[in-house]
């Protein structure tokens, strides 16, 4: 008979964390903040065999830019146990990419920001957390790693599905990276029930590069982007009010959303066209504000 | 899961005790502990009834596993001793009224204000976001946040030492 997995596995580092995560692969449930987790078996909803926790390992909660030599631009490395409080509180990430620090901090209440990580948000793959549709929109990446090496996954590619990411069994996610040269981003919260709740629909519109992408979040099993509606915005100083509207419509048409207890789909459908556009409004006053450069952000 | 030992401080004092892997920190405080100012309504960290302060941050107990409060420092208002400034603030306003999500609310201004000495009304709510009162006395609350601040201040102006600067 084989022999049982202790029920708690805390190892203190990166090195160690991967051994078990590899040996024991779903068998243990990865615990980072411990929120989610927290919630599913509370609820009954979850019954694991074991739990692997990442909490004791310092290594993976860190806050750094780089400048990515390839591209000249900066690019920001968030270590996978970041929670969102130390994101939104960093001066670093509030000069650099401010439209992270205020996301993060309208995630729940302050207390599940405390224990909340960067890279539970997205190893979760909730379709109803705020994170996810954000990081989609600024391009970010994750590094999983298992014994074997390294990878980088987007965002775009991570997630799935319903609570579904591709993430191996024998990989953990240890980093997010957020690349620099943004020319405006924009983060819109639409909430149908209270202050504290999930999104019922949420907006990301990031332009990088001259490039417009809008990621609309919260409306289906998986963060929404549809590169050839953004691409009217090509070639285009600002977004005016009619290529926002339009692009609110098409977004409008081309997601299929869901029904939950903060909207319809018949709901969120009207909601998207109008948040969408707002959004890219919002985007668009940015990119005039600080003359179409990088002043907020870098 | 077969239980374990876990170990941290509560409220100053060292603490071991055992608890199931998968058991959450408020159930190990209330049935190893006996504290009862930790209360779970929502299970889901949504309404603040079961905030303690890990490490001078607010929690919510009824979904942190509570081996993951191992060498943590862990804070309850059973620790505050009963005349802390926010504590006589909620008395001096009557801010509360059944009182059952009074410690919540206690630990959560305790922690704003050794952040934000002196936090604007905005500030206050939005650090109470997370803390349901069912009764409704959300406007006594956030006046007693403010005067504890007040007493706060006036505490540091009487005992000026290291560390008695705002920071802001």
């Amino acid at each position: 008979m084989a022999r049982p997995i202790p029920a708690w596995l805390a190892p203190t580092s990166l090195e160690e964390a991967l051994e078990l995560r590899a040996r024991y692969g779903e068998e243990a449930t990865v615990v980072a903040g411990g929120t989610f987790v927290g919630i599913l078996i509370n609820q009954g909803l979850l019954q694991p065999a074991a739990l692997l926790t990442l909490r004791q390992i310092a290594e993976l909660a860190y806050l750094r830019v780089e400048d990515a030599s390839a591209s000249g631009k900066p690019l920001l490395r968030i270590g996978a146990m970041t929670t969102h409080r130390a994101l939104e509180r960093s001066p670093l990430v509030q000069r650099g990419w401010p439209v992270l620090a205020s996301t993060f901090a309208l995630v729940a209440s302050p207390r599940v920001r405390n224990q909340a990580t960067v890279g539970g948000v997205l190893a979760d793959a909730d379709y109803a957390s705020d994170p996810p549709a954000l990081l989609h929109a600024l391009g970010a990446s994750v590094v999983a790693r298992s014994p074997q090496g390294q990878r980088l996954i987007s965002v775009e590619e991570l997630i799935v599905g319903h609570y579904e990411t591709s993430l191996r069994p024998d990989e953990l996610l240890t980093e997010i990276q957020v690349p620099g040269g943004i020319e405006g981003a924009v983060y819109r919260k639409f909430r149908s029930r209270s202050s504290e709740d999930r999104p019922c629909v949420a907006v990301a519109a990031v332009r990088r590069e001259g490039r417009l992408r809008v990621t609309v979040g919260a409306v289906a099993e998986r963060p929404q982007y549809f590169p050839e509606i953004c691409a009217l915005a090509e070639g285009q100083a600002g977004i005016d009010a009619e290529l926002a509207r339009e692009i609110g419509e098409r977004y409008a048409a081309a997601i299929e959303p869901l029904s939950d207890a903060r909207g319809s789909a018949h709901y969120r459908r009207r909601v998207i066209a109008v948040e969408v556009r707002r959004a890219l409004e919002d985007l668009h006053q940015q990119i005039i504000a600080t003359g179409g450069g990088s002043q907020r952000h870098v | 899961m077969a239980a374990m030992e876990i170990h941290f401080t509560l409220n100053g004092q060292p603490v071991a005790v055992q608890a199931e892997p998968d058991e959450m920190l408020l159930e190990v405080l209330r049935r190893e502990l006996g504290l009862r100012s930790v209360r779970e309504t929502c299970g889901l960290g949504i309404c603040g009834a079961c905030t303690a302060l890990l490490n001078g941050q607010p929690i919510s107990t009824c979904i942190l596993l509570a081996p993951l409060a191992e060498g943590c420092e862990i804070t309850t208002v059973e620790g505050l001793g009963g005349h802390h400034p926010v504590q006589r603030a909620f008395e001096e306003v009557q801010a509360f009224q059944c009182g059952y999500c009074t410690p919540g609310m206690i630990l959560t201004i305790k922690a704003l204000l050794e952040e934000q000495p002196a936090p604007d009304e905005e500030t206050i709510r939005r650090a109470l976001g997370g803390n349901l009162c069912r009764c409704g006395c959300y406007l006594k609350i956030v006046q007693a946040a403010q005067r504890a601040a007040a007493l706060l201040a006036e505490e540091r102006r009487r005992q000026p030492g290291p560390g008695a600067a705002p920071v802001s």
